[in-house]
């Protein structure tokens, strides 16, 4: 290959670099999610505090011990809303989750960080989520396809989605 | 009388009121502690122990796999069977940093077969900087894995089926092959992924074993390689619907590197490949063909006594299904089928060698105790015996990635 047009590539890549860069994706914002999920009505934060039984049932889920004992959440009537982050491969992915009477009615991607595996913030991927309820040992009843090239991604939607379930079921009994 | 009765009153009045208002003190006093406690804890989970804080600059992962291979069936005329193995194949860790949110850096180390006195290698796969700019266009530059196929980029053991990895994307697409420079990433249209860009090339002085490994041998793996040819890539997935992947990849750059003995033949070698995978329900189904070519294959083998050809190419078809799934565990046998033939076309100064064309059959499953974590069996069955290693194989392995 000529020297000259890769001399040509890199000044072009050099010329991109120098362009304003973005900040890491972030396709909603938490107050965008918590409108969108409520229109108008957001309600106040609550706050759903872990004990050692709680965190213990969370462990289980994520597959390591839960960052925080405090989450926060926001409830309207029977629904909840949820922002909760996993580690997808390298980078965390923040994901909004609507649950209403114990089903996933809603799920969103806000913040995605890492270089590859996009696709699980499509509508067509999160669509999967829509209607699924936890089974007794708080798997989803439903599965989800996944995508090639993204396995952990899809893997961390999994269990953000369960635990927004399990949460949800947490502050129903609270 | 009336006198000490009314004072009597007052004064339980007030002790009364003095006990009320010391009760409504202390509920004020441990309401204000809990309010305390709660603001502390809200502000150590967001500055210390929260996910913000230990993601936001370094981390660490790694996957790896042990392999056993049991040799059997018939060997070509005149060669004795290989002795079974037994390989820590791969041991890789992966170390990131962000610098801040646009800037990361990826890299993957890996030792090869437990230690470096048996063949083994400790190589730098992957190093490179990454630069996020917005989903339609971002920039990686420094060492990093070749876009093409399903395996060169992803081939963390739980992600594959069969113990070892296909031999399509090892013998055609040269997997892991990596290489230096730079490649532009990010979404032209919602589901369609593109990867463009220049890097490094092969060296066609190293085109030994062509005949049984194709191109393997040529790769330099940036150590201390020669850069007097660049090659360019590109790539295309569309991944748009759930569980879907259909794409293509392409690589092409000259080999020669201004070697003498070439007397200036470009060597060209294009290499592409067309793939397909879906993964609905319980089905896992992959599809993957591979062509290459090169110019002055001819001129090659005379000058280096190689045997090059001047186009090679490999397909394969795979389907799995999830038979037992419970939690997150997950059973699912599979079968694949390859064909492959390193010299397709080859040039008039050489011979073909029977071994550069053959077909298999693998059929195993896969167990997952957990996503991250997989052990392995199968059996595959050769058209004709992979040269010392036999006709027929029987494989385990063991897993993980995190």
């Amino acid at each position: 290959m000529n020297k000259n047009m890769i001399a040509a590539a890199c000044a072009l890549l050099l010329l991109v670099m120098a362009g304003s860069a973005q900040a890491i994706q972030q396709y909603l914002t938490s107050e965008q999610f918590l409108t969108e999920a409520f229109g108008n009505e957001v309600s106040k934060p609550q706050a759903l505090w872990l004990n050692k039984e709680t965190a213990k049932q969370v462990e289980k889920i994520l597959g390591h011990a839960p960052h925080q004992t405090r989450q926060r959440y926001w409830r309207t009537g029977n629904s909840s809303a949820w922002i909760l982050e996993e580690i997808g491969k390298e980078e965390p992915i923040t994901a909004g989750f609507v649950v209403t009477d114990g089903r996933i009615a809603q799920a969103r991607i806000l913040t995605y960080r890492e270089s590859r595996g996009w696709e699980v913030r499509y509508p067509a991927f999160l669509k999967q989520f829509q209607g699924a309820q936890l089974q007794v040992d708080d798997h989803l009843n439903q599965p989800v396809d996944g995508i090639s090239g993204a396995t952990l991604s899809v893997n961390a939607m999994v269990r953000m989605a369960r635990l927004a379930l399990y949460f949800d079921r947490l502050s129903r009994a609270e | 009388m009336q006198k000490k009765l009314l004072s009597l009153i007052v004064l339980s009045m007030l002790s009364g009121h003095a006990m009320a208002t010391s009760i409504e003190d202390k509920i004020d006093m441990l309401q204000d502690e809990i309010d305390q406690l709660k603001a502390k804890a809200a502000y150590a989970e967001k500055n210390e122990g929260g996910m913000k804080g230990f993601a936001n600059n370094t981390t660490v992962g790694g996957y790896g796999e042990l392999h056993y291979n049991n040799f059997k069936g018939d060997v070509p005329a005149g060669e004795k069977r290989a002795k079974d193995e037994i390989d820590f194949h791969r041991f890789v860790l992966f170390f990131g940093h962000r610098f801040n949110d646009w800037i990361s850096f990826k890299s993957e180390l890996e030792l090869e077969h437990s230690n470096t006195e048996n063949g083994g290698a400790v190589e730098l796969e992957q190093a490179y900087l990454d630069f996020n700019f917005s989903e339609k266009l971002n920039a990686k530059a420094g060492i990093f894995l070749m876009p093409l196929g399903f395996i060169n980029e992803t081939h963390e053991p739980p992600t594959f089926y069969g113990v070892e990895r296909n031999f399509v994307e090892t013998r055609i697409i040269p997997s892991t092959w990596w290489e230096a420079g730079a490649s532009l990433y990010g979404e032209v249209a919602p589901g369609w992924k593109y990867q463009a860009g220049v890097t490094s090339s092969l060296a066609a002085e190293h085109f030994e074993k062509f005949s049984t490994k194709g191109v393997r041998e040529a790769r330099r793996n940036v150590s201390e390689a020669p850069a007097e040819d660049f090659g360019v890539h590109g790539r295309l997935d569309y991944s748009g619907l759930p569980g879907l992947t259909v794409g293509a990849s392409v690589f092409t750059g000259n080999t020669g590197q201004d070697n003498p003995a070439l007397n200036g033949a470009d060597a060209r070698l294009t290499l592409w490949d067309v793939h397909a995978r879906y993964q609905a329900d319980k089905f896992d189904l992959r599809a993957l063909y591979a062509q290459g070519h090169l110019s002055d294959a001819a001129k090659i083998n005379d000058a280096f006594g190689h045997e090059a050809a001047n186009r090679f190419y490999g397909w394969y078809m795979e389907a799995a299904y999830h038979v037992w799934k419970n939690g997150e565990q997950d059973f699912a046998p599979f079968v694949r089928y390859e064909k492959w033939d390193t010299q397709a076309d080859i040039p008039n100064n050489i011979a073909r060698n029977d071994a550069s064309e053959n077909d298999v059959w693998t059929i195993g499953a896969n167990y997952w105790p957990h996503p991250q974590v997989v052990l392995k069996a199968d059996y595959q069955k050769f058209d004709k015996p992979d040269g010392d290693k036999g006709d027929k194989r029987f494989n385990l392995g063991l897993g993980y990635m995190f």
